[in-house]
């Protein structure tokens, strides 16, 4: 696969992900869900994997972090949210570390047992890591200083926290790994105007919503 | 090698969720219920401190929010030099964040015990508040 086409996926699904926590995210927030859990356990989880089951490259998930905290970071519909941005490209990170050993025809996780395994893990340490890492770095950016026993004091609510995303996640990536039969391959015509065609979409209608708004 | 991970990844996630299950026990179990905030060592129902507090309506990325001063708070329980000191403001939860003068004077306390702050990041807006530390 060339560069630029791998740079229009990572695009296209950094783009989404980062649409689905600005609109759908801030949806939920508002009915009192508990959001952060759904956004990382279905919609993360979801995009990664089916990212990492297309493209087969290694680096891509990671990328989409930062195209998904960028769209978050810059999200005028409700202001700048650093903690969220941050948390966002962590996840991108640590499951591109979480899943380094995992061969990308996901050959390991041919029996239910481990792909709901491996949905637990990914979930939980996805969430917690996204978590902890907005601990940390947030109040250094804010200028206000890390505190270790801030982090200690906080550890027991943000492992508890990571529950409900890893039993999403236990549902959702078996779910995910039965589409795998589908082909979602475009032909190379088709590939870069829908590619480019999607991310400018997500990336307009969130400043169109704030347009609209003000 | 597969073997390996095929017997090793499904007690990794049984462990995991061992944890979440008894963190989540853990949170419950510790949770301090009480209806006064500690600001300085002196305990303050929220009633009081609404009654000698100053009102401030602040902007954020949330709305509007109306709450009594935190900077006026600090003042009046007699902390001295308030730009020197730090600020820990604990939730009844076990969460805890830290702010500077800089921040905590822009904040304010609602009648629902959450603090907000309109230029920081959401991670300092502590809910069901029991305690402002000054050190």
């Amino acid at each position: 696969m060339n560069n630029v086409k791998l740079l229009a996926g990572i695009l296209v699904f950094g783009s989404l992900w980062g649409f689905s926590e600005c609109i759908i995210g801030s949806s939920l927030h508002e009915t009192g869900l508990p959001t952060g859990a759904i956004m990382t356990g279905f919609f993360a989880i979801t995009f990664l994997v089916i990212s990492r089951m297309t493209y087969h490259q290694p680096g891509m998930q990671l990328g989409m972090g930062v195209v998904a905290g960028a769209l978050r970071l810059f999200n005028p519909f409700v202001g700048c949210h650093l903690c969220s941005a941050l948390a966002i490209m962590a996840e991108g990170a640590i499951f591109e570390v979480f899943w380094y050993k995992i061969s990308f025809d996901f050959r390991e996780l041919k029996t239910l047992t481990m792909q709901i395994s491996m949905g637990i893990l990914s979930a939980y340490f996805v969430y917690i890591g996204g978590y902890i890492v907005t601990q940390i770095l947030t109040p250094i950016i804010s200028g206000s200083g890390f505190f270790v026993e801030n982090l200690t004091a906080v550890m027991p609510n943000i492992l508890s926290s990571g529950l409900l995303p890893a039993l999403i996640g236990a549902v959702v990536l078996p779910a995910v790994l039965l589409t795998k039969k589908i082909d979602l391959r475009l032909k190379d015509h088709l590939y870069y105007p829908t590619t480019i065609g999607v991310s400018a979409f997500c990336w307009l209608f969130v400043v169109g919503n704030w347009l609209l708004l003000t | 090698m597969i073997m390996g991970k095929e017997k090793i990844l499904p007690i990794i996630a049984m462990t995991v969720l061992l944890i979440g299950i008894f963190s989540t026990i853990y949170v419950h179990a510790n949770q301090i219920e009480k209806n006064s905030i500690k600001i300085n060592g002196q305990e303050f129902t929220l009633d009081q401190l609404f009654s000698i507090g100053v009102m401030r309506v602040i902007e954020t990325d949330e709305g509007e929010k109306t709450g009594v001063a935190l900077d006026d708070l600090i003042t009046m329980v007699g902390v001295g030099c308030t730009q020197c000191q730090e600020y820990t403001i604990k939730a009844k939860d076990g969460y805890q964040q830290t702010v500077n003068w800089e921040i905590l004077q822009t904040g304010i306390l609602t009648d629902y015990g959450r603090v907000y702050f309109p230029d920081a990041a959401h991670t300092f807006w502590v809910r069901n508040v029991i305690e402002i530390e000054v050190k």
